[in-house]
C-alpha cells in the first residue's frame, strides 16, 4: 500500500524506533500495554499496597458485601469473604502469584526454549530429526493435561505447578525457536556472514538472535496467556495454590459455594484473570501487527 | 502420495512408541509402589505379589519390562483402577463417548460459526462489523473457561432457570447404554417418553457446548479471517478481479478455496485444545466424560488411571492430527509437492 508523499522524506530510525511508531498508532495496543504495565506494577508492589493483611480473619466482619452496597464499608472496596478476609487485598497479593508467576515461568520456559531451540536449530541429521519427533511428541499433548501430569507426579502445590507450567510450555517454545532459526539459516546475509569467516556461535548471536527476537516477542506473549489461564486453571481445580493462597483461580473455587450469597467473589477474581490474559492478548496482537507493517514499510 | 503416507505412518508409530515408553516410565515415576501403580490392586498379599512380579517381569531388566507392558497394552489388560478396582479400559470405554459427543458438537458449532463470521469479517476490516467481530473474537480468545462457564450458570441456570446447570439428561429419564452417544441412545432407545428425554437431554448440552465451543470458535474467526486477508493481496485475486469478475465470483472461485483448505489443518490442531476446556468444561457441569474421570482420579491419587487416560487422549488427540494432516495434503497440491 504504497501512499503518495508530497516530500520524500527518509525514514532512518532505528528498528526499534519505527517498531514503536507503528505500535503506537493501534489504540487497542497502547490500552493493551497500559494494562499489561499496571499489572506489572501491582504483582511487584502488591505486598507493600494491600490495605490489609490479605490473610487477616477479621470474624466481626464476615461476607461484608462492597462498599457499593448500602451496607458495605468504604475500608472494604470489594467487602470480605467468609472468613472475614479482605476481598481487594487478596485481589492486589493474587496479582503477585497468578500475573507474576506466570511471567516468571514464561521467561524461565523462555531462556530454557532458546537454549534447546539454537541446539536443535544449529544441528544437522540424525540429531536434528531425532528432536523433531521428540517435540511432535510431546506438542500433541494438551499442555494443561501435560501439568495436571506433572502435577500429579509432584503432588500439588504453587512450585509444582509453576514447574509443570514451564515444562508443558517448554516444547511449543523449542519448536517454534527451531524453525525460526532454521528459517534464517536459510538466508543470504547468514552465507556472507558464513564466508566472512563466522563461526556457529557468531552466526547465532550476532545474526541469527537478532532477526528473531520480535518473533521470540510474540511467542512469548501467546505462551504467557496461556500460562496465567494454566495457572488460575490448576489453581481453580485445587491442583495448583491450595487453600489459604490467595491465586485468583482458586480464590473463584474457594467462593463457589458462597456464589448465591457473595456474587462479586466470584466475579471479581474472574474479571481479573480475563483482564489480564486480554491485556496480554492485546499487546501480542499489536506487537505483531507492528512487525508486519514495520517490515512492509 | 505414498512416500508421504508411509513417512506419516512412520511417523505414528513412532511417537505412540515414544508415548508408550513414557507412559511406562509413570509407573516408577509415580509415587508408591511400582506393582501396584502398574496391576492397580490396591493390596497385594505376598503369594500374589511373587506370581505378579514374575507375569510382569519386575525382576528382570527394565526392557523386558517394557515389552510386558506393551504386550498387556495389546492385549487389553489395562490394570485395575486405585479407586473401584474394575478394568481400567473398561471405565475408560464408559466415558469417552461423553466426551466426544462433547467436543464434536463443539467442533462443528466452531466451524459453523467460525468460518462465515472470518469471511465477513475480512471483507471490510477496518468497518464497523469487521472490528466488532475481531473485538468480540479477542475477548472471547482471553476468557477463562470456568468462569465463563460460571458466569452463564448464573445467569441462565440460576438467574433465568431455562437450562439445569449439570449433568447429561435427567434422572426421571432411563436410556438403555448401546453406543455410549446420549443423542443416538436416546434415538435407538424404544421407550415412550423418547420426545422429552430427546428434549431434557437437548437443554443439558446446550451450556456445556456453548462453553466448550467459545475458544475454537474465536480462533477460528481469527484464523479464517488473517488467512482470507493474505488471499485477498495475492496477486492471483488482482488477476481475477482484472478479468471482470465481481466481488462474490472472486470470493467464490478463487478467494475460499484457497482461505479455506488450511482450516482443515485447523481441526487436528484444535482438537488438542478442545480436550483440554473440555476437561474443565466437564468438572463444571458434571458432565460424566472423561476429563472429569481424569481429575477425580488425580484427587484420588489414583496413578493407574492417570497413566491409562493420559494414553487414551494423547492417542486419539494424535491420531485426529495425524489424520486430518493426511487429509489436508490429499486436499491441497500444494503441500503435496513439498
Amino acid at each position: 500500500m504504497a501512499k503518495f508523499r508530497l516530500y520524500l522524506e527518509e525514514n532512518n530510525r532505528s528498528p526499534l524506533a519505527q517498531l514503536w511508531r507503528e505500535f503506537s498508532r493501534q489504540h487497542s495496543a497502547l490500552v493493551g500495554l497500559t494494562l499489561f504495565a499496571s499489572f506489572l506494577l501491582f504483582s511487584v508492589i502488591a505486598p507493600f499496597i494491600t490495605p490489609h493483611d490479605p490473610y487477616f480473619q477479621a470474624d466481626n466482619l464476615l461476607l461484608l458485601p462492597p462498599s457499593w452496597a448500602p451496607d458495605g464499608l468504604v475500608q472494604y472496596p470489594f467487602g470480605t469473604d467468609d472468613l472475614g478476609r479482605d476481598l481487594l487485598s487478596r485481589m492486589l497479593k493474587g496479582t503477585t502469584y497468578t500475573f507474576g508467576l506466570a511471567l516468571v515461568t514464561v521467561l524461565a520456559s523462555l531462556m530454557a526454549g532458546l537454549a534447546l531451540g539454537a541446539l536443535a536449530g544449529m544441528s544437522r541429521g540424525v540429531k536434528s530429526s531425532f528432536f523433531n519427533h521428540l517435540l511432535d511428541l510431546v506438542l500433541t499433548i494438551p499442555s494443561l493435561l501435560l501439568a495436571i501430569i506433572i502435577v500429579a507426579i509432584l503432588g500439588p502445590g504453587l512450585a509444582n505447578t509453576a514447574w509443570a507450567i514451564i515444562l508443558a510450555l517448554l516444547p511449543q517454545f523449542v519448536h517454534g525457536i527451531r524453525n525460526a532459526i532454521a528459517d534464517q539459516l536459510k538466508r543470504d546475509y547468514v552465507t556472507a556472514y558464513r564466508l566472512d569467516g563466522a563461526n556457529n556461535w557468531q552466526v547465532l548471536t550476532r545474526v541469527v538472535i537478532p532477526n528473531i527476537w520480535e518473533k521470540i516477542t510474540v511467542m512469548s506473549s501467546m505462551a504467557l496467556s496461556t500460562a496465567i489461564l494454566d495457572i488460575a486453571a490448576l489453581g481453580f481445580l485445587g491442583l495448583g495454590a491450595q487453600a489459604p493462597t490467595a491465586e485468583w483461580g482458586a480464590m473463584i473455587s474457594d467462593s463457589m459455594d458462597l456464589i448465591y450469597v457473595a456474587p462479586a467473589s466470584v466475579a471479581v477474581p474472574g474479571l481479573l484473570i480475563f483482564a489480564a490474559v486480554l491485556s496480554v492478548n492485546l499487546l501480542g496482537d499489536g506487537l505483531k501487527v507492528a512487525i508486519q507493517k514495520r517490515r512492509e514499510s | 502420495m505414498i512416500v508421504f503416507l508411509l513417512r506419516r505412518l512412520f511417523l505414528l508409530g513412532t511417537v505412540l512408541l515414544g508415548l508408550s515408553i513414557f507412559a511406562f516410565a509413570l509407573g516408577y515415576l509415580f509415587p508408591g509402589d511400582p506393582l501396584q501403580n502398574f496391576s492397580g490392586l490396591r493390596y497385594i498379599d505376598s503369594t500374589q505379589r511373587d506370581l505378579l512380579i514374575s507375569e510382569y517381569r519386575l525382576d528382570q531388566s527394565y526392557l523386558a519390562q517394557y515389552l510386558a507392558f506393551l504386550e498387556r497394552i495389546i492385549a487389553g489388560n489395562w490394570g485395575l483402577s486405585f479407586a473401584s478396582q474394575q478394568p481400567l479400559l473398561q471405565e475408560i470405554w464408559q466415558v469417552l463417548p461423553a466426551t466426544l459427543e462433547l467436543t464434536a458438537y463443539a467442533l462443528l458449532l466452531s466451524f459453523v460459526l467460525g468460518v462465515p463470521f472470518g469471511i465477513l469479517a475480512a471483507i471490510k476490516p477496518q468497518g464497523v462489523f469487521g472490528k466488532t467481530i475481531s473485538g468480540l473474537a479477542l475477548i472471547g480468545y482471553s476468557l477463562p473457561i470456568f468462569w465463563w462457564a460460571l458466569l452463564l450458570i448464573m445467569f441462565f441456570c440460576i438467574g433465568l432457570g431455562w437450562f439445569p446447570s449439570g449433568g447429561r439428561i435427567g434422572v426421571l429419564y432411563e436410556i438403555p447404554n448401546v453406543t455410549g452417544f446420549i443423542m443416538l441412545d436416546i434415538m435407538y432407545a424404544d421407550v415412550s417418553y423418547q420426545q422429552a428425554a430427546f428434549h431434557d437431554a437437548l437443554t443439558h448440552l446446550i451450556l456445556p457446548t456453548l462453553v466448550l465451543a467459545t475458544y475454537p470458535t474465536t480462533v477460528m474467526i481469527r484464523f479464517v479471517r488473517d488467512a482470507m486477508l493474505e488471499v485477498w493481496d495475492q496477486n492471483y485475486i488482482k488477476t481475477a478481479k482484472a478479468k471482470g469478475l465481481n466481488r462474490l465470483q472472486v470470493l467464490y472461485r478463487h478467494g475460499l478455496r484457497n482461505a479455506l483448505l488450511p482450516v482443515i489443518r485447523q481441526i487436528g490442531l484444535q482438537f488438542s485444545a478442545l480436550i483440554t476446556l473440555a476437561m474443565l468444561t466437564e468438572v463444571i457441569f458434571s458432565w460424566p466424560g472423561i476429563g472429569r474421570w481424569l481429575i477425580d482420579s488425580i484427587y484420588q491419587r489414583n496413578f493407574p488411571a492417570i497413566q491409562s487416560g493420559l494414553m487414551i487422549i494423547s492417542t486419539l488427540v494424535i491420531t485426529v492430527n495425524m489424520l486430518t494432516e493426511i487429509l489436508h495434503t490429499l486436499f491441497n497440491p500444494l503441500a503435496r509437492k513439498s
